[in-house]
């Protein structure tokens, strides 16, 4: 209150002398007026905000779906005459504009973290939905990130990654799908695909490429391979400290990517995500890997038919590759912010709830935003990749779990992406000793200090 | 009329004053008070006293990116200037299309940071490639003069505009008086136009150095601090120790390295204003 | 001698053209790329010209400017350049001028506090300042300008004080004498005499305002407000992708007003030069 008060005299303040000092300008003397009506509506527009109904403000995580959340939260308050306001962070810049929005009056009600390491830093922010309605529809409860026995948050989109395949090429290479069951069929048909690339006019892997813009797909998706088959031997979901058991497998499918792709391994520094996805769709290279939310970038109009795609699993030599389906999970959950009124949160219950449940908030998500949601009443996706993730589980394949949101911290995950990058340039043994040790020291430090002090 | 002036004082200084107060020396002060603080956003600041400072010291990557800032911001600092003085010294010559010379050398300026660092990443990785040099992510060398080039690419038109500004503030009076005694072209530069625009010199060197000490968006979009930190700028430290850290405990110590920062810098510019101050004439 | 002299005019002009040609060709580049298809814009491409394949005409401007509310932010953009720099020109101006002309401790101690401003990263403030903002609502496009004239009158004094050290105190002692108050002595005498540096200033404090991520971002009410350069940042999407082709012919866009005005201010430099009022 009295830091208020303070406010409100030091803007009267300046209000009154600049109108009594910048007489001269027309357009300060203007905004004058205004700065001055604001400050003595301060209270007035807290109260309305939190009026009895309550109001919901989502702090959108997913850029390119900025517009499909704008109209769905329109048809809620159509519907309810609940308010809701998305605001979407741009890309990078989410932990940025949230720490920054936290701290304001009428902070966001709704959030995302991206799996443990992300609720480290907001697990005081976030509201215990064990009671939740919407905690009932998850189809399963690995869907619903816990702190202890709090569930603070809940996993609202699956998604998944593997090898997006371009069929009509892999045929003209003389494949199918079906001729690649194990990491050994990948190997072959890759090199196979190098050793004519002349005359076939293509190469069997989209750069890979390391700038920021796509290097999480090596860093963070590929290393979650290593990371989960070792989490399985050793019965764990999460360590202290990560042997790397399977890194020479890295190693093999690390090498297979930058060797038999459309351009020198040297130059993958610089290859951005919009390279790769370029030449997939311009047809330079059968094998892309990435993931179900790239559909919308490949499927289409003037771009590939669903029966010119497929995803296969990034088979790792390891374990039983028959059975191994796509790399299956979510780094995209929900936490309802409990410093926010007791209207605001109940809004924002409802809303989420709605949102997972209703035909209209359901077809959303499902045909507008191309997601697979995690509950109860989730609809057919549209989304090819999806699909074929549905299949190969009914099929009894075995999806590989995101391991990767237990990694330590960025830097690790960046620590590993230098080394990669560096052994891409030269592939000399004591290079790759660089990304062994960023990855098994590395993460040791890292979690140290994650963790420690 | 120092006493008239005086009497103004609420007109003339209150209005700056007062926004500043809000704009900087408020956030300033609560800031200052934050290093000292465990949080995660502004609200729940927990008071520990001294401990993020004594984190700092432990922080090799600190001491890392303030060495590259200094050795960047030297290199930086005299490259600008020299050529922006030299431009300035061409284009106040009369030459034919002085102005459309002027507007080009200072269009980079009218492009914001972030996608001047993109263009600039794409283009020397370009060369680097032609050279068959490994690119920026993994070349350290290549970061520290592709930065170099690039806040030169886009200062030195700002700077060369201040000194042209400096330049035909020079008297022609005093330049006439050179010419009848007989100076040549070497020594009228030396002897009088460079003392007559000490003051711009001045300005521009104070800003060439804190923009330098402060370069963030054009590191951060140009190299990220590639490769291993190697390329890191102070500014893009304390940013890094902010966000790509979880947990209270980062959140303080950024705070604190930006105040540790402040006083470095300080001290430096503090250094640098009284050294070229003392060189300029009073008129 | 004079023939000389024209020779080596003639040189100069040649290495000036060269350089200028190296100094626009990154700016070219990104128009070239505003103008073609999307799948056309990758590391390897960036430097081709379009071709009639890669072409995309102004399909990308349409895209920029239908897509994502371009209109609404610009004029935010605008309207907050124009303020805050309108806001900073003219008070800290007159700071400025008070500054130089009183000597006194407190002067003293101001102008150190300006200058001091100038050398704090913004990451130390950022989030103190956002929250300072929103307490006292400072967070529209019709008053952010006192945040930026409160963030940037550490530049602009320091500037404007550089600058008035050089105008001779005669002119302005006379015209107190003549009877006129400190108000009308700066208005009359002082300002029209500080037009270079006034344009300089502004030019400078406009290109950052304009220009600028991180601040509105953090102080702007967010939910409401979108300027020109937050909107760019809506081009690059979660995963890595990058509307390339929409983001440089927005770019572009962004670039076209601060040239107009940069122009426009030019003229002023040359002419307050030559008007001869500076001349010590």
């Amino acid at each position: 209150m009295k830091k208020k008060l303070l406010a409100l005299t030091l803007t009267g303040a300046l209000a009154m002398s600049l109108l009594a000092g910048c007489g001269s300008s027309g357009d300060t003397a203007a905004t004058d007026t205004t700065a001055a009506e604001d400050t003595t509506t301060t209270e007035d527009t807290a109260a309305d905000t939190t009026s009895a109904e309550g109001s919901v403000y989502y702090l959108n995580f997913k850029p390119e779906q900025d517009q499909q959340w704008q109209d769905l939260a329109a048809v809620y308050t159509e519907e309810t005459g609940v308010p809701v306001t998305v605001v979407t962070a741009a890309s990078g810049q989410y932990e940025t504009t949230l720490m920054s929005e936290m701290g304001k009056s009428g902070a966001p009600t709704l959030f995302q973290v991206n799996g443990p390491v992300g609720l480290a830093n907001w697990k005081d922010y976030c509201y215990d939905l064990s009671d939740s309605d919407i905690y009932g529809e998850l189809t399963s409860d690995t869907y619903a990130l816990k702190d202890g026995d709090k569930v603070a948050g809940i996993g609202y989109v699956i998604e998944s990654y593997g090898l997006i395949v371009n069929t009509d090429l892999l045929e003209q290479a003389g494949y199918t799908t079906d001729d690649i069951q194990s990491f050994e069929d990948l190997k072959a048909v890759a090199e196979d695909i190098t050793a004519r690339s002349d005359e076939l006019g293509f190469a069997a892997f989209t750069s890979a490429g390391m700038d920021s813009s796509s290097d999480w797909r090596f860093k963070t998706h590929l290393a979650n391979l290593p990371i989960y088959f070792e989490y399985q031997d050793r019965g764990i979901t999460s360590t202290d400290a990560i042997e790397g058991t399977y890194l020479d497998n890295y190693r093999a499918i690390w090498d297979l990517y930058i060797n038999n792709s459309t351009c020198d391994p040297a130059e993958l520094s610089a290859k951005t995500a919009d390279d790769a996805t370029s030449e997939f769709l311009n047809g330079q290279a059968v094998f892309y890997q990435n993931g179900s939310w790239e559909y919308g970038n490949v499927a289409g109009e003037g771009k590939f038919s669903d029966d010119q795609l497929a995803m296969i699993p990034i088979y790792f030599g390891v374990g039983d590759e028959a059975n191994q389906g796509l790399c299956t999970g979510t780094e995209n959950y929900w936490c309802v912010n409990n410093q926010a009124d007791e209207a605001d949160i109940q809004a924002t219950l409802d809303f989420i709830y709605w949102c997972v449940t209703s035909e209209e908030g359901t077809t959303a998500m499902a045909t507008d935003m191309g997601f697979v949601i995690p509950f109860k009443n989730a609809q057919e996706p549209t989304n090819l990749f999806v699909k074929e993730d549905q299949e190969m589980t009914a099929a009894g394949k075995t999806p590989i779990s995101w391991n990767f949101t237990t990694m330590p911290s960025e830097e690790w995950k960046n620590g590993v992406g230098q080394a990669l990058t560096a052994y891409a340039a030269d592939q000399t043994d004591a290079n790759w000793d660089g990304v062994v040790s960023a990855f098994v020291d590395g993460w040791a430090t890292e979690y140290a200090l994650a963790n420690g002090q | 009329m120092e006493k008239a002036i005086k009497r103004y004082s609420p007109i003339f200084v209150l209005p700056t004053l007062l926004a500043f107060t809000i704009g900087f020396i408020i956030p300033f002060l609560e800031g200052l008070y934050l290093a000292f603080c465990q949080f995660t956003t502004v609200r729940d600041a927990a008071f520990i006293g001294v401990g993020n400072f004594k984190r700092i010291f432990s922080d090799t990557t600190f001491l890392q990116s303030f060495k590259f800032t200094v050795l960047f911001a030297l290199a930086s600092i005299i490259i600008i200037n020299v050529i922006a003085f030299g431009l300035a010294l061409l284009l106040t010559r009369n030459l034919k299309g002085t102005n459309i010379f002027r507007t080009v050398f200072f269009m980079p300026n009218l492009i914001g940071g972030i996608v001047l660092g993109y263009i600039w990443q794409i283009l020397i990785n370009c060369v680097l490639s032609l050279v068959g040099e490994p690119l920026l992510a993994l070349n350290s060398t290549a970061g520290y003069w592709g930065l170099i080039a690039l806040v030169s690419w886009q200062q030195i038109g700002y700077m060369m505009i201040i000194y042209i500004a400096g330049l035909q503030n020079v008297s022609e009076d005093l330049l006439e008086a050179a010419q009848i005694d007989g100076a040549s072209a070497w020594k009228t530069l030396w002897r009088v136009k460079l003392p007559m625009v000490m003051p711009s010199i001045t300005i521009c060197v104070f800003l060439t150095l804190t923009n330098s000490f402060k370069l963030f968006d054009q590191s951060l979009a140009l190299t990220g601090g590639d490769p291993n930190h190697l390329t890191e700028t102070l500014a893009l430290n304390i940013y890094y120790t902010f966000y790509s850290r979880a947990g209270a405990q980062w959140k303080g110590l950024g705070q604190a390295k930006a105040v540790l920062f402040c006083v470095l810098v300080i001290v430096i510019s503090l250094l640098q204003l009284k050294a070229t101050r003392s060189k300029e004439v009073q008129q | 001698m004079a023939k000389r002299k024209k020779i080596s005019n003639i040189n100069w002009s040649i290495l000036l053209t060269i350089l200028a040609l190296l100094y626009v060709y990154p700016i070219i580049m990104i128009i070239f790329n505003s103008l073609k298809q999307e799948t056309a814009i990758t590391t390897n491409g960036a430097f081709t010209l379009p071709t009639s394949e890669t072409f995309a005409g102004l399909a990308n401007y349409v895209n920029a400017i239908e897509s994502k509310g371009f209109l609404q932010s610009l004029g935010y953009s605008l309207l907050i350049t124009v303020t805050s720099v309108a806001a900073i020109l003219i008070c800290c101006s007159m700071c400025a001028w008070f500054i130089t002309r009183v000597k006194s401790k407190i002067s003293q101690a101001l102008y150190f506090l300006f200058v001091f401003s100038m050398v704090v990263p913004f990451q130390m403030v950022m989030f103190t300042l956002s929250q300072t903002a929103d307490a006292l609502k400072l967070n529209t496009p019709y008053n952010i300008w006192v945040i930026y004239l409160g963030f940037g009158a550490g530049l602009a004094v320091f500037m404007f004080a550089g600058f008035m050290k050089s105008v001779p105190l005669e002119v302005e002692e006379a015209s107190m004498i003549d009877g006129c108050n400190p108000l009308q002595t700066f208005f009359r005498i002082v300002l029209p005499m500080l037009r270079p540096t006034l344009v300089s200033v502004g030019i400078l404090e406009a290109m950052w305002v304009w220009n600028d991520y991180l601040l509105p971002t953090l102080v702007l009410d967010i939910k409401k407000y979108k300027t020109i350069p937050m909107l760019i940042q809506y081009f690059r999407g979660s995963y890595g992708r990058v509307e390339m082709g929409p983001m440089m012919a927005c770019i572009t866009l962004t670039v076209i007003p601060i040239v107009i005005v940069y122009l426009l201010g030019q003229k002023h430099i040359i002419k307050g030069v030559a008007a001869g009022a500076v001349k010590g």
